[in-house]
Protein backbone atom coordinates (compact mmCIF):
# COMPACT_ATOMS: atom_id res chain seq x y z
CA UNK A 1 0.00 0.00 0.00
CA UNK A 2 1.12 3.47 -0.66
CA UNK A 3 1.57 6.27 1.41
CA UNK A 4 1.28 9.60 0.70
CA UNK A 5 3.50 12.44 2.30
CA UNK A 6 2.72 15.85 1.72
CA UNK A 7 5.81 17.14 3.41
CA UNK A 8 8.74 15.05 2.38
CA UNK A 9 11.22 16.74 4.50
CA UNK A 10 9.77 17.02 7.20
CA UNK A 11 9.08 12.89 6.86
CA UNK A 12 12.75 13.25 6.44
CA UNK A 13 13.19 14.65 10.11
CA UNK A 14 10.62 12.52 11.50
CA UNK A 15 12.29 9.23 10.68
CA UNK A 16 15.86 10.57 11.78
CA UNK A 17 13.89 11.49 15.11
CA UNK A 18 12.51 8.01 15.60
CA UNK A 19 15.61 6.09 14.30
CA UNK A 20 18.31 8.39 15.82
CA UNK A 21 20.53 8.00 12.71
CA UNK A 22 21.60 11.42 10.49
CA UNK A 23 21.03 10.68 7.13
CA UNK A 24 23.25 13.20 5.48
CA UNK A 25 26.10 11.44 7.30
CA UNK A 26 25.96 9.06 4.12
CA UNK A 27 28.63 9.53 1.53
CA UNK A 28 27.41 6.89 -0.80
CA UNK A 29 30.28 4.21 -0.40
CA UNK A 30 28.42 1.17 -1.20
CA UNK A 31 29.54 -0.80 1.41
CA UNK A 32 25.87 -1.94 2.36
CA UNK A 33 24.71 -2.60 -0.72
CA UNK A 34 27.97 -4.65 -1.22
CA UNK A 35 27.33 -6.93 1.53
CA UNK A 36 23.58 -6.96 1.55
CA UNK A 37 22.99 -10.72 1.48
CA UNK A 38 19.06 -9.81 0.68
CA UNK A 39 19.75 -8.43 -3.05
CA UNK A 40 17.51 -5.51 -1.90
CA UNK A 41 16.57 -3.37 -5.22
CA UNK A 42 16.74 -0.51 -4.53
CA UNK A 43 19.64 -1.49 -2.76
CA UNK A 44 20.34 0.17 1.17
CA UNK A 45 22.53 2.99 -0.32
CA UNK A 46 20.02 3.53 -3.11
CA UNK A 47 17.36 4.07 -0.63
CA UNK A 48 19.20 6.16 1.68
CA UNK A 49 20.21 8.27 -1.39
CA UNK A 50 16.89 9.03 -2.50
CA UNK A 51 16.01 10.59 1.39
CA UNK A 52 19.02 12.62 0.72
CA UNK A 53 17.14 13.79 -2.54
CA UNK A 54 14.29 14.19 -0.42
CA UNK A 55 12.35 11.75 -2.36
CA UNK A 56 10.31 10.30 1.45
CA UNK A 57 7.71 9.16 -0.48
CA UNK A 58 10.15 6.64 -2.89
CA UNK A 59 11.62 5.63 -0.58
CA UNK A 60 9.27 4.35 1.95
CA UNK A 61 7.57 2.88 -0.91
CA UNK A 62 9.85 0.50 -2.15
CA UNK A 63 8.99 -2.82 -2.08
CA UNK A 64 12.79 -3.50 -1.00
CA UNK A 65 12.16 -2.55 2.49
CA UNK A 66 10.39 -5.80 3.03
CA UNK A 67 13.06 -7.74 1.87
CA UNK A 68 15.40 -6.87 4.69
CA UNK A 69 16.57 -9.42 7.29
CA UNK A 70 17.91 -7.24 10.04
CA UNK A 71 21.23 -8.98 9.62
CA UNK A 72 23.04 -5.84 10.64
CA UNK A 73 26.02 -6.26 7.97
CA UNK A 74 25.39 -2.99 6.77
CA UNK A 75 25.27 -1.23 9.77
CA UNK A 76 28.35 -3.00 10.97
CA UNK A 77 30.57 -2.12 7.67
CA UNK A 78 29.39 1.43 7.68
CA UNK A 79 32.30 3.47 7.65
CA UNK A 80 30.37 6.19 8.49
CA UNK A 81 28.11 5.23 11.48
CA UNK A 82 24.88 4.98 9.94
CA UNK A 83 22.84 2.44 10.36
CA UNK A 84 20.84 1.15 7.22
CA UNK A 85 19.33 -1.33 8.68
CA UNK A 86 17.77 1.04 11.70
CA UNK A 87 16.27 3.58 8.63
CA UNK A 88 15.18 0.69 6.65
CA UNK A 89 13.13 -0.75 10.27
CA UNK A 90 12.16 3.20 10.54
CA UNK A 91 10.28 3.24 6.71
CA UNK A 92 8.84 -0.27 7.59
CA UNK A 93 7.28 0.81 10.72
CA UNK A 94 5.74 4.15 8.84
CA UNK A 95 3.55 1.12 7.14
CA UNK A 96 3.14 -0.68 10.08
CA UNK A 97 1.78 2.22 12.03
CA UNK A 98 -0.56 2.71 9.38
CA UNK A 99 -2.21 -0.33 10.20
CA UNK A 100 -1.01 -2.27 6.72
CA UNK A 101 0.88 -5.29 7.43
CA UNK A 102 3.04 -6.85 5.51
CA UNK A 103 1.87 -10.81 6.24
CA UNK A 104 -1.63 -11.60 5.67
CA UNK A 105 -2.28 -13.49 9.40
CA UNK A 106 -4.94 -15.61 8.25
CA UNK A 107 -2.86 -16.99 4.48
CA UNK A 108 -0.14 -18.16 6.73
CA UNK A 109 -2.26 -21.57 7.64
CA UNK A 110 -2.02 -23.54 10.98
CA UNK A 111 0.34 -25.79 9.13
CA UNK A 112 2.55 -23.32 8.61
CA UNK A 113 2.53 -21.93 11.77
CA UNK A 114 2.99 -25.33 13.60
CA UNK A 115 5.87 -26.23 12.32
CA UNK A 116 7.68 -22.73 12.28
CA UNK A 117 10.58 -22.06 14.83
CA UNK A 118 8.80 -20.20 17.14
CA UNK A 119 11.62 -17.21 17.21
CA UNK A 120 10.79 -16.84 13.54
CA UNK A 121 6.98 -16.22 13.84
CA UNK A 122 7.45 -14.03 16.83
CA UNK A 123 10.54 -11.63 14.87
CA UNK A 124 7.93 -12.05 11.82
CA UNK A 125 5.48 -10.21 13.73
CA UNK A 126 7.61 -7.85 14.97
CA UNK A 127 8.77 -6.74 11.58
CA UNK A 128 5.95 -7.47 9.49
CA UNK A 129 2.73 -7.08 11.50
CA UNK B 1 29.77 -35.43 38.87
CA UNK B 2 31.33 -32.31 40.51
CA UNK B 3 29.99 -31.73 44.20
CA UNK B 4 29.91 -27.71 43.97
CA UNK B 5 27.97 -26.57 41.28
CA UNK B 6 28.31 -23.29 40.19
CA UNK B 7 24.79 -21.87 40.33
CA UNK B 8 24.24 -19.66 36.49
CA UNK B 9 20.99 -18.03 35.81
CA UNK B 10 19.19 -19.37 32.58
CA UNK B 11 17.14 -17.24 30.02
CA UNK B 12 15.84 -19.97 27.60
CA UNK B 13 13.49 -17.77 25.72
CA UNK B 14 10.32 -19.57 23.77
CA UNK B 15 12.54 -21.50 20.93
CA UNK B 16 14.35 -23.43 23.53
CA UNK B 17 11.27 -24.91 25.08
CA UNK B 18 9.75 -26.15 21.74
CA UNK B 19 11.69 -26.29 18.37
CA UNK B 20 15.34 -27.08 20.01
CA UNK B 21 14.12 -28.86 23.13
CA UNK B 22 17.28 -30.61 22.23
CA UNK B 23 19.49 -27.78 22.09
CA UNK B 24 18.50 -26.71 25.84
CA UNK B 25 19.03 -30.72 27.00
CA UNK B 26 22.18 -30.77 25.84
CA UNK B 27 23.77 -27.27 27.01
CA UNK B 28 22.12 -28.64 30.20
CA UNK B 29 23.71 -32.25 30.69
CA UNK B 30 27.11 -30.48 29.35
CA UNK B 31 26.97 -28.04 32.14
CA UNK B 32 26.42 -30.23 34.71
CA UNK B 33 29.18 -32.59 33.19
CA UNK B 34 31.22 -29.47 33.31
CA UNK B 35 30.39 -28.44 36.69
CA UNK B 36 27.74 -25.40 36.84
CA UNK B 37 24.30 -26.21 36.50
CA UNK B 38 21.35 -23.52 34.55
CA UNK B 39 19.44 -22.79 36.31
CA UNK B 40 16.13 -21.20 34.81
CA UNK B 41 14.82 -17.44 36.49
CA UNK B 42 11.78 -18.40 37.72
CA UNK B 43 9.14 -16.17 35.95
CA UNK B 44 10.19 -15.09 32.51
CA UNK B 45 8.57 -13.85 29.23
CA UNK B 46 9.45 -13.77 25.63
CA UNK B 47 12.33 -11.47 25.27
CA UNK B 48 10.05 -10.12 22.17
CA UNK B 49 13.08 -12.05 19.37
CA UNK B 50 14.29 -8.94 17.94
CA UNK B 51 15.89 -6.06 19.29
CA UNK B 52 14.23 -2.41 18.13
CA UNK B 53 16.12 -1.34 15.35
CA UNK B 54 14.57 2.51 15.72
CA UNK B 55 15.77 4.45 18.93
CA UNK B 56 12.59 5.52 19.91
CA UNK B 57 10.72 2.40 20.08
CA UNK B 58 10.60 1.91 24.17
CA UNK B 59 7.65 -0.48 23.77
CA UNK B 60 10.00 -3.29 22.16
CA UNK B 61 12.24 -3.02 25.48
CA UNK B 62 9.57 -3.39 28.05
CA UNK B 63 9.80 -7.67 27.47
CA UNK B 64 13.83 -7.60 27.84
CA UNK B 65 13.55 -5.40 30.68
CA UNK B 66 11.13 -8.00 32.51
CA UNK B 67 13.35 -10.58 32.29
CA UNK B 68 16.86 -8.61 33.51
CA UNK B 69 14.25 -7.62 36.51
CA UNK B 70 13.95 -11.27 37.12
CA UNK B 71 17.23 -12.16 36.95
CA UNK B 72 18.23 -9.44 39.74
CA UNK B 73 15.75 -10.43 41.90
CA UNK B 74 16.68 -13.90 41.13
CA UNK B 75 20.18 -13.29 41.98
CA UNK B 76 19.40 -10.63 44.43
CA UNK B 77 17.55 -13.76 46.22
CA UNK B 78 20.54 -16.62 46.32
CA UNK B 79 23.03 -13.51 46.98
CA UNK B 80 25.06 -14.22 43.79
CA UNK B 81 26.61 -12.31 40.34
CA UNK B 82 23.77 -11.49 38.30
CA UNK B 83 24.84 -13.04 34.97
CA UNK B 84 22.34 -14.49 33.00
CA UNK B 85 23.26 -17.11 30.26
CA UNK B 86 21.69 -17.61 27.17
CA UNK B 87 21.58 -19.83 24.58
CA UNK B 88 19.69 -18.83 21.27
CA UNK B 89 21.17 -16.11 19.28
CA UNK B 90 17.96 -13.96 18.79
CA UNK B 91 17.62 -14.05 23.23
CA UNK B 92 21.78 -13.37 23.47
CA UNK B 93 20.88 -10.20 21.08
CA UNK B 94 17.96 -8.60 22.59
CA UNK B 95 18.68 -9.03 26.69
CA UNK B 96 22.57 -7.93 26.04
CA UNK B 97 21.16 -4.88 23.59
CA UNK B 98 18.79 -3.77 25.95
CA UNK B 99 21.49 -3.58 28.77
CA UNK B 100 23.80 -1.96 27.15
CA UNK B 101 21.31 0.75 25.64
CA UNK B 102 20.48 1.47 29.06
CA UNK B 103 24.16 1.33 30.52
CA UNK B 104 24.52 4.57 27.38
CA UNK B 105 21.07 6.26 28.13
CA UNK B 106 20.34 6.01 31.67
CA UNK B 107 17.13 8.10 30.52
CA UNK B 108 15.84 5.45 28.86
CA UNK B 109 16.34 2.89 31.91
CA UNK B 110 14.35 5.69 33.98
CA UNK B 111 11.46 5.65 31.34
CA UNK B 112 11.12 1.90 31.33
CA UNK B 113 11.16 1.51 35.07
CA UNK B 114 8.41 3.96 35.46
CA UNK B 115 6.48 2.70 33.08
CA UNK B 116 6.58 -1.49 33.97
CA UNK B 117 6.46 0.55 37.80
CA UNK B 118 9.12 -1.81 38.69
CA UNK B 119 13.41 -1.40 39.08
CA UNK B 120 15.86 -2.90 36.93
CA UNK B 121 19.19 -1.68 38.66
CA UNK B 122 21.47 -2.29 35.77
CA UNK B 123 23.58 -4.82 37.20
CA UNK B 124 22.90 -7.94 34.93
CA UNK B 125 25.91 -9.58 32.26
CA UNK B 126 23.90 -10.72 29.93
CA UNK B 127 26.36 -13.67 28.25
CA UNK B 128 26.35 -16.83 25.53
CA UNK B 129 26.53 -20.49 26.84
CA UNK B 130 29.86 -20.40 24.24
CA UNK B 131 31.23 -17.15 26.24
CA UNK B 132 30.83 -19.54 29.47
CA UNK B 133 32.84 -22.08 27.61
CA UNK B 134 35.59 -19.75 26.58
CA UNK B 135 35.87 -17.58 29.70
CA UNK B 136 35.07 -19.36 32.89
CA UNK B 137 35.64 -22.89 31.81
CA UNK B 138 38.62 -22.55 29.32
CA UNK B 139 38.87 -23.92 25.80
CA UNK B 140 42.31 -25.80 27.32
CA UNK B 141 40.62 -27.26 30.18
CA UNK B 142 37.49 -28.06 27.86
CA UNK B 143 40.10 -30.20 25.58
CA UNK B 144 41.32 -32.41 28.14
CA UNK B 145 37.41 -33.47 29.39
CA UNK B 146 36.90 -34.93 25.89
CA UNK B 147 36.17 -38.56 25.93
CA UNK B 148 35.16 -39.07 22.44
CA UNK B 149 37.42 -39.69 19.33
CA UNK B 150 36.05 -36.85 16.97
CA UNK B 151 39.47 -36.06 15.37
CA UNK B 152 37.83 -37.80 11.89
CA UNK B 153 34.54 -35.15 11.85
CA UNK B 154 34.91 -32.53 9.22
CA UNK B 155 33.21 -29.89 10.72
CA UNK B 156 31.62 -26.53 9.97
CA UNK B 157 31.28 -23.67 12.21
CA UNK B 158 28.59 -21.37 11.54
CA UNK B 159 27.87 -18.08 13.45
CA UNK B 160 24.88 -16.55 11.47
CA UNK B 161 24.30 -12.94 12.51
CA UNK B 162 23.16 -11.75 15.52
CA UNK B 163 25.68 -14.07 17.99
CA UNK B 164 28.26 -11.09 16.43
CA UNK B 165 26.76 -8.19 15.77
CA UNK B 166 26.54 -5.19 16.95
CA UNK B 167 30.17 -5.97 17.58
CA UNK B 168 30.33 -2.93 19.73
CA UNK B 169 27.25 -3.77 21.79
CA UNK B 170 27.72 -7.50 21.78
CA UNK B 171 31.37 -7.90 21.71
CA UNK B 172 31.79 -11.66 22.00
CA UNK B 173 34.18 -11.79 18.82
CA UNK B 174 34.99 -10.35 15.42
CA UNK B 175 31.83 -10.07 13.20
CA UNK B 176 33.62 -10.92 10.17
CA UNK B 177 36.41 -13.14 11.03
CA UNK B 178 35.15 -14.88 14.34
CA UNK B 179 37.06 -17.48 15.81
CA UNK B 180 34.66 -18.88 18.93
CA UNK B 181 32.86 -21.84 17.42
CA UNK B 182 36.20 -22.53 15.49
CA UNK B 183 38.26 -22.93 18.81
CA UNK B 184 35.72 -24.52 20.72
CA UNK B 185 35.55 -27.09 17.76
CA UNK B 186 39.47 -27.27 17.84
CA UNK B 187 39.03 -28.15 21.45
CA UNK B 188 36.73 -31.07 20.88
CA UNK B 189 39.26 -32.18 18.70
CA UNK B 190 37.38 -32.19 15.67
CA UNK B 191 38.45 -31.07 12.09
CA UNK B 192 37.76 -27.57 11.75
CA UNK B 193 36.89 -26.18 8.32
CA UNK B 194 36.37 -22.54 7.44
CA UNK B 195 34.68 -21.31 4.94
CA UNK B 196 33.26 -18.46 3.80
CA UNK B 197 29.83 -18.61 4.05
CA UNK B 198 30.15 -18.83 8.11
CA UNK B 199 29.27 -15.37 8.97
CA UNK B 200 26.45 -15.33 6.28
CA UNK B 201 22.92 -14.60 6.94
CA UNK B 202 20.51 -17.73 6.10
CA UNK B 203 17.45 -15.27 5.98
CA UNK B 204 16.16 -15.60 9.46
CA UNK B 205 12.73 -14.03 9.72
CA UNK B 206 12.02 -13.73 6.06
CA UNK B 207 11.02 -17.76 6.21
CA UNK B 208 7.43 -15.64 7.43
CA UNK B 209 7.47 -13.88 4.17
CA UNK B 210 9.74 -15.85 1.72
CA UNK B 211 10.59 -18.62 2.46
CA UNK B 212 11.66 -19.25 -0.91
CA UNK B 213 14.31 -16.86 -0.28
CA UNK B 214 15.50 -18.30 3.14
CA UNK B 215 16.11 -21.56 1.28
CA UNK B 216 17.98 -20.23 -1.46
CA UNK B 217 20.33 -18.07 0.86
CA UNK B 218 20.66 -21.25 3.05
CA UNK B 219 21.67 -23.21 0.28
CA UNK B 220 24.54 -21.13 -0.86
CA UNK B 221 25.62 -21.48 2.62
CA UNK B 222 25.27 -25.37 2.63
CA UNK B 223 26.44 -25.81 -0.77
CA UNK B 224 29.86 -23.52 0.45
CA UNK B 225 30.20 -25.69 3.61
CA UNK B 226 29.60 -28.73 1.46
CA UNK B 227 32.52 -27.56 -1.32
CA UNK B 228 34.87 -27.05 1.17
CA UNK B 229 34.63 -30.53 2.64
CA UNK B 230 32.23 -30.23 5.63
CA UNK B 231 30.78 -33.09 6.74
CA UNK B 232 28.24 -31.58 9.30
CA UNK B 233 27.86 -27.45 10.09
CA UNK B 234 26.99 -26.32 13.81
CA UNK B 235 25.30 -23.80 14.98
CA UNK B 236 24.12 -21.37 18.04
CA UNK B 237 20.94 -20.60 16.85
CA UNK B 238 17.80 -22.39 16.35
CA UNK B 239 16.53 -20.45 13.34
CA UNK B 240 19.88 -20.63 11.81
CA UNK B 241 19.64 -24.28 12.69
CA UNK B 242 15.58 -24.34 11.28
CA UNK B 243 16.58 -22.73 8.20
CA UNK B 244 19.54 -24.91 6.85
CA UNK B 245 17.86 -27.90 8.10
CA UNK B 246 15.05 -27.36 5.92
CA UNK B 247 17.17 -26.41 3.04
CA UNK B 248 19.24 -29.25 3.81
CA UNK B 249 16.30 -31.10 3.35
CA UNK B 250 15.65 -30.18 -0.36
CA UNK B 251 19.58 -30.21 -1.38
CA UNK B 252 22.12 -33.41 0.55
CA UNK B 253 22.69 -35.20 3.80
CA UNK B 254 24.40 -32.82 5.78
CA UNK B 255 23.23 -32.78 9.44
CA UNK B 256 22.94 -29.32 10.95
CA UNK B 257 23.87 -29.74 14.70
CA UNK B 258 23.70 -27.43 17.59
CA UNK B 259 26.86 -27.12 19.22
CA UNK B 260 25.70 -28.14 22.01
CA UNK B 261 24.56 -31.63 20.85
CA UNK B 262 28.25 -32.10 19.35
CA UNK B 263 29.94 -31.72 23.05
CA UNK B 264 27.13 -33.56 24.69
CA UNK B 265 28.83 -37.17 22.14
CA UNK B 266 32.58 -35.07 23.14
CA UNK B 267 31.93 -35.37 26.23
CA UNK B 268 31.13 -39.19 26.04
CA UNK B 269 27.40 -37.79 27.77
CA UNK B 270 24.27 -40.38 27.24
CA UNK B 271 22.36 -38.44 24.45
CA UNK B 272 19.02 -40.04 23.45
CA UNK B 273 17.20 -37.08 25.12
CA UNK B 274 18.66 -34.47 22.96
CA UNK B 275 16.10 -34.89 20.25
CA UNK B 276 18.78 -35.82 17.09
CA UNK B 277 15.67 -37.34 15.57
CA UNK B 278 14.17 -34.05 15.51
CA UNK B 279 16.06 -32.85 12.88
CA UNK B 280 15.21 -32.99 9.69
CA UNK B 281 18.17 -34.45 8.54
CA UNK B 282 19.19 -37.19 11.38
CA UNK B 283 22.94 -37.01 12.66
CA UNK B 284 22.40 -40.43 14.07
CA UNK B 285 24.88 -42.33 11.62
CA UNK B 286 26.97 -39.51 12.10
CA UNK B 287 26.86 -39.35 15.81
CA UNK B 288 27.78 -43.29 15.74
CA UNK B 289 30.62 -43.12 13.71
CA UNK B 290 31.96 -40.99 17.04
CA UNK B 291 33.83 -44.13 19.04
CA UNK B 292 35.45 -43.12 23.02
CA UNK B 293 38.50 -42.97 23.45
CA UNK B 294 39.70 -46.27 24.67
CA UNK B 295 40.48 -45.82 28.21
CA UNK B 296 36.88 -44.12 28.46
CA UNK B 297 35.30 -47.09 27.15
CA UNK B 298 36.94 -49.31 28.88
CA UNK B 299 35.86 -48.38 32.01
CA UNK B 300 32.26 -48.52 30.63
Amino acid sequence: MQINTENNQAAIRDLEIATGETISDCYQCGKCTAGCPASMDPSPSLLIHLLKLGLFTKAVNSASIWDCMACLTCSERCPKNVSPAAIIEGLKRIHLNNMEPEINLNSLGQEFLAHSTQQAVVSGFRKFV
Amino acid sequence: MPENMTHVPYYPGCTLKSKALGYERSAMDCARSLGFEMHEIEKWNCCGASFPLTKDNLMGLTAPTNILIETEQHCKERDIDAKLITLCSFCYNTLKRTDFAFREEPGKLKTLNEFLNREYKGNVTVIHYLEYLRDVIGFDNLSKMVKTDLSHLRVAPYYGCLLLKPQKELGLDDPEEPVILHDFLDALGCQVIDFPGQVDCCGAYLIMRNPDKVLELSHNILEEASEYGAQTIVTACPLCQSNLDQSEAVRGEMPILYFTQLLAVALGLETEQHQFESHCIDPKSLISSCKKFKEFSDAK
